[in-house]
């Protein structure tokens, strides 16, 4: 019992619950607002460890500034691929099914390339690096500054990200468009800008939660599809598209896998997690927050 | 005239096929995980092979039955991490590539996937990186295993160590892997004989992502040694949670990750008393084992894998040896390996059926940034210390 009550528990449920959210933040964006399935989210969470990696290892560059370059980068990738391959895609008169089943196939070969000339270029060697690693002390908890800045980055920029979404000219358009997008064109809102921004916002948070996990974990050129596995499944419990809904399924995650072990055992975590994802999708299919989706 | 002109220039072409100089390159194929869930653990292993065969050409070549010296080639290729896959290269390898010589893949799963087309094609080859009790139901003959963990022997020998370390209770933490499960099978019983409390007893997911709910129960339970019998990515978990905890037990046995050298870098001094599985250490008198860990580490910049790279050498070490004296009949390169003796940088190994009969099993402890055997006594270049603290 005083496990359940300590205060170390709390907050590791919080690092986890908030990584998640994070993660499957971006990939909620780029789904709500063009249908695009990105399977290869997890192959640019990659990207950004790696960056983290040698940006610390070539020339001493702090994660917490590395992770702003790891965004930059994935976002310039997202850019790059947006007006490369997608942007036709999205223009044309192609069903919502045809868009998903397109960007699934596509995006899963994007995976295919980014995995593989990744192992090309570094080796599949799992690379790891020593930063931010002293231990804060807080009351009796005490947590490397690596993953208190985990916690205070994701969910800072969370929080930042869901109050620029329902406070801004362009949060406004955004969620205009991921709740219908022929009525967010007939008033007049710039789709394809917007897209771009989505797209390219989904891709730099990506990079950016990469750089941040990095410090933490093993980092090789195939570390990334668990962490697409996990937005998925935030995302389709947050309601797809919903993005507020999103974070308090990745929180809720964040405490199941965290609180269910203790209580239980950590060979149950799968089950807890997928479990408690299956009698989301039997009780409310819509996802937990999700609004009723006008077409 | 002509047509003995002819003859002669022919003959001529055929001697200058067949001499020395001229020879053709030894083919020496293996399948590896390049990509896919395996391909992280792979370079450690490739490292070792290209070592050695950079080695050996720089010396003129593969020694063969001592009549020749011809270069080696290696022939590469990626098994994707499935066995499935490695069953098809080495058929092919065999069968198609016509290689001389096969080396070995990265992994349990993959070797016993292999064994049995070896056997098929009577091809013989040494195994490597491959541990578990299932390997002596192989049929000997054709397949040869160098290492010295597996996890029964390993049981008796980390009972031996615990012993001797003053531990009365323990906690184990398992991956649900197969190797994971497979040596807690043989701990658990080993443990009871030897009056050695189990106090936490946890098993948990390769894809776990926090340890933090486990870890506050071990420090509950104050044991005097903590066995996490882990992989590299979970090891790495451990780590960082124990540290954060503060755990103090005075005995902590991490089993795979440590012998890693990024693992090292990664911790540097919270690694410090950390003990893992392994029989190797460049600080003994071994001058080869001191000479390939020179050489590994000018080329690649990094320490070997004390399990893996160790492994894979000794492996390509008793074949250089074994073609040295049969060449590359297959019947006798198979009679050699099975009834010789071989000078190894695990020491002298001899095989017993498929196993290595001669190295005893042992364990290793990360003291001051270097690697140290510390069980068995007869072999230890360090005595065992208590964990310092994560300072």
């Amino acid at each position: 019992m005083d496990i359940l009550l300590s205060g170390q528990l709390l907050i590791a449920a919080l690092i986890i619950g908030s990584i998640y959210g994070l993660v499957a933040l971006g990939l909620n964006l780029i789904y709500g607002t063009m249908r695009l399935l990105n399977i290869a989210y997890g192959d640019l969470v990659m990207i950004g460890g790696y960056v983290g990696y040698w940006l610390f290892t070539l020339a001493a560059i702090s994660p917490i500034i590395a992770m702003l370059v790891a965004g930059v980068l994935t976002g310039l990738l997202g850019a790059a691929l947006y007006f490369g391959l997608f942007r036709r895609q999205l223009s044309g008169r192609q069903s919502i099914e045809r868009i998903e089943a397109n960007s699934l196939l596509i995006f899963f070969g994007i995976s295919i390339i980014i995995q593989n000339v990744t192992a090309l270029a570094f080796s599949a060697t799992p690379r790891t690096y020593n930063a931010l690693d002293s231990l804060v002390q807080i009351g009796e908890i005490s947590i490397t500054q690596s993953r208190m800045a985990a916690l205070l980055v994701c969910l800072g920029l969370s929080i930042f990200i869901v109050f620029f979404l329902r406070l801004s000219p362009l949060g406004l358009s955004i969620r205009a468009l991921i709740q219908n997008r022929t009525a967010s064109q007939i008033v007049g809102i710039d789709v394809n800008r917007v897209q771009l921004f989505a797209f390219v916002t989904g891709f730099a948070l990506a990079g950016l939660a990469g750089a941040l996990i990095g410090v933490t974990e093993q980092i090789s050129p195939f570390m990334g599809f668990p962490f697409t596995i996990v937005a998925f499944v935030v995302i389709i419990l947050g309601g797809l598209g919903n993005l507020a809904g999103g974070l308090l399924a990745g929180m809720l995650l964040g405490i199941i896998e965290t609180y269910g072990v203790a209580l239980t055992s950590a060979n149950l975590r799968s089950i807890l997690i997928y479990g408690v994802f299956i009698l989301v999708l039997v009780l409310r299919p819509e996802g937990l927050l999700q609004k009723r989706r006008m077409t | 005239m002509m047509k003995s002109l002819m003859i002669l220039a022919a003959a001529a072409l055929a001697v200058a096929w067949a001499s020395p100089s001229g020879a053709a390159d030894v083919k020496i194929g293996y399948s590896i995980a390049k990509t896919g869930l395996f391909a992280p653990a792979a370079p450690s292993q490739i490292n070792a092979y290209n070592l050695w065969a950079e080695q050996v050409n720089a010396r003129g070549g593969l020694n063969i039955g001592g009549k020749e010296k011809r270069k080696i080639k290696l022939v590469q290729y990626d098994d994707q991490s499935s066995p499935g896959n490695a069953v098809r290269i080495y058929e092919k390898l065999i069968t198609q590539d016509k290689v001389d010589l096969l080396l070995s893949p990265w992994g349990t799963p993959h070797h016993f996937a292999i064994a049995s087309v070896v056997e098929r094609h009577k091809f013989p080859m040494i195994g490597s990186t491959a541990s578990s009790v299932q390997l002596r139901s192989m049929k000997p003959g054709n397949i040869w295993f160098t290492t010295a963990a597996i996890p029964d022997k390993l049981a008796a020998a980390m009972v031996g160590l615990l012993k001797n370390a003053g531990v009365k209770t323990v906690a184990i933490l398992t991956n649900q892997l197969p190797f994971g499960q497979e040596n807690k099978k043989f701990l658990m019983p080993a443990l009871k004989a030897a009056d050695i409390k189990v106090v936490v007893d946890s098993d948990y997911p390769p894809n776990i992502k926090d340890m933090t709910a486990i870890l506050a129960k071990v420090k509950a339970a104050r044991p005097d040694a903590i066995l996490a019998l882990a992989y590299p990515g979970d090891s790495i978990l451990y780590m960082n949670k124990a540290r954060e905890l503060g755990l103090k037990a005075k005995f902590q046995y991490v089993m795979v990750g440590p012998a890693i050298g990024f693992w090292r870098g990664m911790f540097k001094n919270a690694a410090s008393g950390i003990v893992t599985l392994g029989h190797w250490s460049p600080h003994g008198e071994n001058a080869r084992a001191q000479a390939f860990y020179a050489a590994y580490l000018e080329k690649f910049k990094e320490e070997p894998d004390y399990l893996d790279s160790v492994e894979a050498w000794v492996s390509t070490e008793i074949l250089e040896q074994a073609v040295a004296k049969a060449g590359l009949d297959k019947d006798k390169l198979r009679k050699v390996i099975s009834t010789s003796n071989f000078d190894t940088i695990i020491g002298r190994v001899q095989f017993d059926g498929v196993q290595n009969a001669v190295t005893p099993t042992g364990f290793l402890q990360i003291q001051d940034g270097n690697i140290h055997i510390v069980w068995p006594k007869s072999r230890a270049t360090a005595k065992w210390q208590a964990k310092p603290g994560w300072k």
